[in-house]
């Protein structure tokens, strides 16, 4: 990985000890105090060029390298992202609009994005387009004063804090035998407007992990467009390399499965050793979905990512997710009730199962990584 | 660590995959299957061709890449000869043996060598035959009472073990991603059945899996040898898990004609079981790898 990344590894755990309460869990928290660190911890980043490292230097970035970047990933994810709801803004929405944004709206949102004070949300799924995400309804009429966009979307993380949303509309009427993937156009739209409605959804995974986002005759104007007119889906598609490796699950599965020993001290040797050796086969699977991320990484900087690449490595990863999630559970289950000894690492651990639940499902469902991988090995032979 | 073999290694893997062709490909474990004695000649005037006796894997990490790309191509050729137990070879005899301290076996019937013995501790046996070839030219071994210990040599033993075990998952893969192209049922190809394509992701997610993982291991046996027997160790738990998933899902979309002799998967799936099962199965290994790493885990991003 370099001097540089391992530099950063160590440069970040110290803030994470510094700033970050060992209890915090993170993103989806409604905590109004795990909020308060998720925000001071963005202000610090951006204070030392390290929020937006991954971003070009012309942007406020400092070019870092794909393995610096990775250790952000990792080091983020591992201890409950302490990034909050803004690493969507970093990763992947700031990196968006310097590709395909105009002067005006990179000046208008790359800067609030890189000083950590501006949340993003994704308006992409709705009620009817989940995995065949191009089958959206959501509607932008165009008039004579800009766009009127009516419909609805859902499963929107952070809609209840976001200031902005990256919107994927329908622009031109679908007709019968048409081709989905086109008259789709992105735009940027301010969640502020009292023409959007959002609904928070109850759920297992926490607060602000789901919501209904409702638009009622939303006015936007030509310059709330992203790119051309009618090219959405290709920058749909450019998000998607953004997210390619995604969020480090592996790191997060790791550190607490390291863990689990030590803060079970002496109850851990009495565990059935049938437990035991589940746990040392997470430990392997981790390290296997982190040598697939690497690789892919490597691959991504050098240009040369195969079409099932990505897809084996989700697979994997979201698995382990899952796995070490049951695996941990029943670790805690197994071990003495004490008291509050394990207190904070069963609520991590319990936080880290239920997240892991959607880890198959969110970000490209893990049938669509499936069918994706199926496709590369059934067309390269 | 390394992510990918060096070009070199990769190219060396290929042209022994050409040369085993050239020599009979398939047709060699027919030939040995029929007549164990004969494996030494069908394996050994290829491997000599390929300068396979030079490699030194134990002194250098190139050297070390290019043996496990040569243990690879073995395995995908299914050629019946110990490659990886020549190439982890130790001291004056001609081959290393990974083997369980109780019942110890190996695949070793029908030729004449000397061997070196080495069990899950450690410990170094020189090891003789005794008894008869079984499935598999599984022999039972007897063993002295072992003295030297090498680290170095368990984990040799072990990790090209598994370069041997990845060449036949990729076989089995080969085979089953033709197979499905090909058979047809209810007028179309079984690849366009969506439960025959997720069956076949699942294979190749673990034989993914375990590439990277041997890659790992075949580096920390130079790089780090303070921990290469818990690496190798670790790795071939996972072989021996994918092998169990790939095995299942290849048969599995073969179908009956994957259990005939006429269809290679056959012979693959048969020849894979000394490999899969010593020195130990899947839960013996898990075992042993739980107790070596006690509470500290494996080397890792959090290791204690």
């Amino acid at each position: 990985m370099g001097e540089g990344a391992a530099a950063l590894r160590t440069q970040l755990r110290e803030l994470v000890a510094d700033q970050v309460p060992h209890d915090y869990l993170g993103a989806f928290s409604d905590d109004p105090a795990d909020l308060q660190v998720a925000q001071r911890f963005c202000k610090t980043l951006a204070e030392d060029g390290m929020l937006c490292s991954s971003w070009p230097a012309r942007f406020g970035g400092r070019d870092s390298t794909a393995w610096e970047q990775t250790v952000v990933r990792e080091e983020m994810w591992a201890h409950h992202e302490p990034r909050g709801a803004q690493y969507m803004g970093v990763n992947w929405v700031g990196p968006i609009i310097m590709r395909h944004g105009t002067e005006a709206q990179q000046r208008t949102h790359l800067p609030p994005i890189a000083a950590g004070e501006v949340i993003w949300c994704q308006g992409f799924s709705e009620p009817e387009a989940g995995s065949d995400l191009a089958s959206l309804r959501t509607f932008a009429t165009r008039d004579d004063d800009g766009w009127l966009i009516n419909g609805q979307k859902i499963w929107t993380s952070y809609a209840t804090m976001a200031q902005w949303c990256f919107l994927l509309a329908r622009t031109t009427k679908l007709e019968p035998g048409g081709k989905k993937q086109a008259g789709l156009t992105i735009f940027l739209v301010p969640m502020s407007d009292p023409a959007i409605q959002v609904r928070p959804i109850r759920s297992m995974l926490g607060p602000h992990h789901l919501n209904e986002v409702f638009f009622d005759n939303l006015r936007v104007t030509e310059a709330d467009v992203l790119g051309e007119v009618g090219a959405g889906w290709s920058i749909v598609g450019d998000v998607l390399s953004f997210e390619r490796v995604g969020i480090a699950r592996y790191a997060r599965c790791e550190r607490l499965l390291h863990a689990a020993p030590g803060i079970l001290g002496q109850a851990w040797d009495d565990l059935p050793g049938e437990l035991r050796a589940r746990w040392a086969r997470m430990l392997v699977h981790c390290r296997r979905a982190r040598l697939l991320a690497y690789r892919l990484v490597a691959a991504q900087a050098d240009g040369k990512v195969g079409p099932g690449d990505a897809s084996g490595y989700r697979i994997a990863v979201t698995k382990l997710d899952q796995d070490s999630a049951e695996v941990l559970m029943e670790i805690l289950a197994a071990a003495p009730a004490d008291g509050d000894r394990y207190g904070w690492f069963r609520g991590e651990v319990q936080d880290h199962w239920r997240y892991s639940q959607a880890s198959t499902v969110s970000s490209g469902s893990i049938e669509m990584q499936r069918i994706l991988l199926s496709r590369a090995m059934l067309a390269a032979s | 660590m390394i992510l990918e073999l060096s070009e070199e290694a990769l190219e060396y893997g290929r042209e022994a995959r050409r040369a085993f062709a050239a020599a009979g490909g398939d047709e060699l474990l027919l030939a040995a299957e029929a007549d164990p004695a004969r494996r030494a000649e069908l394996g050994t005037s290829v491997l000599a061709g390929l300068g396979a006796w030079e490699l030194e894997p134990y002194a250098d990490a190139e050297s070390a890449e290019a043996a496990a790309a040569l243990c690879r191509a073995a395995g995908h050729a299914l050629l019946p000869y110990p490659v990886a137990e020549r190439l982890a070879r130790v001291g004056d005899t001609d081959a290393l043996l990974v083997v369980a301290d109780t019942n110890p076996a190996a695949p070793i019937g029908g030729l004449e060598l000397t061997w070196t013995a080495v069990t899950l501790d450690g410990r170094l046996h020189t090891a003789a035959p005794r008894g008869p070839v079984h499935d598999g030219f599984v022999r039972e071994l007897e063993l002295d009472a072992g003295g030297q210990q090498s680290d170095a040599a368990l984990a040799m033993g072990l990790v090209l073990g598994c370069w041997t075990l990845l060449g036949m998952l990729d076989r089995a893969i080969e085979l089953t991603v033709a197979h499905v192209r090909l058979r047809q049922q209810f007028g179309q190809p079984l690849a366009k059945f969506q439960g025959a394509q997720f069956q076949l992701t699942d294979a190749e997610v673990e034989r993914s899996g375990l590439e990277m993982l041997a890659k790992y291991a075949l580096w920390s046996g130079h790089a780090a040898p303070e921990d290469a027997v818990d690496d190798a160790l670790a790795l071939r738990a996972a072989a021996i898990e994918a092998a169990e998933v790939v095995f299942r899902v290849c048969h599995q979309l073969h179908g009956a004609s994957g259990f005939c002799d006429e269809t290679t998967l056959s012979w693959v799936s048969r020849y894979s079981q000394p490999l899969r099962r010593l020195p130990h199965g899947l839960s013996a290994t898990r075992e042993l790898l739980a107790t070596r790493i006690g509470r500290r885990g494996l080397t890792g991003l959090y290791t204690p």
